[in-house]
């Protein structure tokens, strides 16, 4: 099973996922070990390029921007995973459930699923911001609505599929306990493509919530966070490019190295794929 | 001495399709019997009613002189009464367990310790000649006879009264299909089990069946001694049957 794990270096895309990711937490956890301020104002050095001061330059306001995007990468990084887990369990739960038992159950889920993804995320946005104000937690229920419709109706279409499978209705046969029966044999054929879309939804939900800042729905200055880095940079795009080559850049490791570990992920959970090179008996 | 499987009056239908009509058949204890039919004649709808994954409309099946419901308890009961070896079984095994892991769900179930089901389990895989290697490998690593022979062992360790295999020798080659219901045959007569076949391969059923039952359209047309319906089919459809199938005459 550890040897299994190995793969991940084994695999090309692995190992680039790893270095993208290991990148950017390098990033994400550097400005706690450098202990700079992202926040510290200091107009004369506004806009700086960077130098052994600031190794990413300032933002307009003279902050320093190692600092301020590895704070807005630890919060993107701490969202995007805290909503894309809730959102794959529950949906996974809820999406299995439905799957598995049918009838009224199935209906309402799918109901639930069908207007959530009908709902446009912007209105719905307003709407919460409307009734909880803005903040980190309206935002973190927001997109958790927002994403587990896709995590549920994969789970529940797998489950479907899988329910009919010979080997569920052999162990339903032999009386094994239904539990067992959803822990063992069903999640683990489910868990591949959900842990896949968890990886591609990773970038997508840090993008997400670059997009709500932007609009001041999302992270509230002073807090930093890529997106309105990246639209503070783009502002003053034509007198210095480093605030928006740098959180752009940051993004742009983390959604490349989250969806090469994923799919590298999946072929590692496969038993299939994991155990080819051992050969038939 | 009481049917193993006792079917009476029976009716299945999906929506408005009637797919089994009003069917009544006994399977004698200790008999290998062959249900034969043309693909859609109901025979599969008739096994997974008997193994109780899938509800009648009307009418009752009885195992062993035994009526079973839905819950855990009376699906555990009926585990020990009747096991299916499904047509393809390398799908019946499922594929991100190992073989070893397969077999240990029976100990928990059945309650038994895990060694004295592994003793069993030795002397079954010996039986079956099946080398215990396989317990660590994963049903794709294993050759498709071998998953078949894994699959039987696991009904097997549950100790049932009657086998129930639905198109046992499809996709096997002939000596393969020969070796297969050689061991059945033995299997029967060692462990005192009825056997229970459903298949559209007439010389299956007259290689190894005492009695047999013919279906057409969801309704047993002719039934009695496999050697007496292949010599003298009284019914119409028999008739068509064993003359459509050249190996048999």
């Amino acid at each position: 099973m550890t040897a299994r794990w190995f793969r991940i270096l084994r695999d090309r895309n692995g190992r680039l996922g790893l270095l993208f990711m290991g990148l950017v937490l390098l990033l994400a956890l550097s400005g706690l070990i450098l202990g700079a301020d992202p926040n510290r104002i200091d107009i004369p050095q506004r806009l700086a390029a960077p130098s052994f001061a600031h190794w990413l330059g300032t933002d307009n306001l003279g902050r320093d921007l190692t600092a301020r995007i590895s704070a807005g990468t630890r919060s993107a990084l701490t969202l995007a995973l805290l909503i894309v887990a809730a959102s794959a369990f529950l949906g996974a739960v809820i999406g299995t459930a439905a799957g598995l038992f049918g009838r009224w159950l199935d209906w309402v889920v799918t109901a639930i699923f069908d207007t959530l993804s009908a709902f446009p995320a912007l209105i719905l946005a307003f709407s919460l911001v409307a009734l909880y104000g803005t903040g980190r937690q309206t935002f973190v229920i927001l997109a958790i609505l927002i994403f587990m419709p896709q995590f549920g109706r994969l789970a529940r279409s797998r489950a479907q599929a899988l329910r009919h499978q010979s080997f569920v209705e052999a162990e339903r046969l032999l009386g094994v306990h239904p539990l067992v029966i959803v822990l063992r044999h069903i999640l683990p054929n489910i868990a591949g493509p959900l842990i896949v879309l968890a990886g591609m939804n990773i970038p997508v939900v840090i993008t997400f919530e670059a997009g709500l800042s932007f609009l001041g729905l999302g992270v509230q200055p002073p807090a930093s966070s890529l997106g309105t880095l990246i639209k503070d940079g783009f502002i003053y795009m034509s007198e210095s490019w480093w605030p928006t080559i740098g959180a752009a850049g940051t993004l742009a490791f983390a959604t490349l190295g989250s969806t090469l570990l994923a799919e590298t992920f999946r072929d590692i959970l496969d038993p299939k794929s994991a155990t080819d090179a051992e050969g038939r008996a | 001495m009481t049917a193993a499987v006792s079917i009476s009056g029976v009716s299945i239908g999906f929506g408005p399709v009637t797919v089994i009509d009003d069917l009544s058949l006994d399977v004698p204890t200790g008999t290998t019997f062959g249900v034969v039919g043309e693909s859609g004649s109901g025979k599969t709808t008739l096994l997974r009613a008997a193994l109780g994954l899938q509800g009648v409309k009307r009418g009752e099946i009885r195992l062993m002189g035994e009526l079973f419901g839905g819950s855990l308890a009376e699906t555990r009961r009926r585990a020990r009464v009747i096991q299916p070896i499904f047509q393809d079984p390398a799908a019946a095994l499922s594929p991100r367990c190992r073989i070893g892991v397969l077999m240990d769900e029976v100990a928990k179930v059945l309650g038994e310790p895990r060694d004295s089901l592994r003793q069993r389990l030795d002397e079954i895989l010996r039986r079956l000649g099946l080398p215990r290697a396989i317990l660590d490998k994963y049903p794709h690593q294993i050759s498709g006879g071998q998953a078949r022979r894994a699959a039987i062992a696991r009904a097997l360790l549950m100790r049932p009264r009657i086998l129930a295999a639905d198109e046992p020798t499809a996709g096997l080659d002939v000596s393969v299909q020969g070796e297969l219901l050689n061991l059945l045959q033995e299997l029967r007569q060692t462990e005192d089990i009825t056997l229970l076949i459903i298949t559209h391969n007439l010389a299956v059923v007259r290689l190894i069946a005492d009695r047999v039952a013919v279906m057409q359209s969801g309704r047993i047309v002719e039934q009695g001694e496999a050697n007496a319906v292949f010599a003298r089919p009284h019914h119409a459809y028999t008739r068509e049957l064993l003359n459509s199938w050249p190996a048999t005459s």
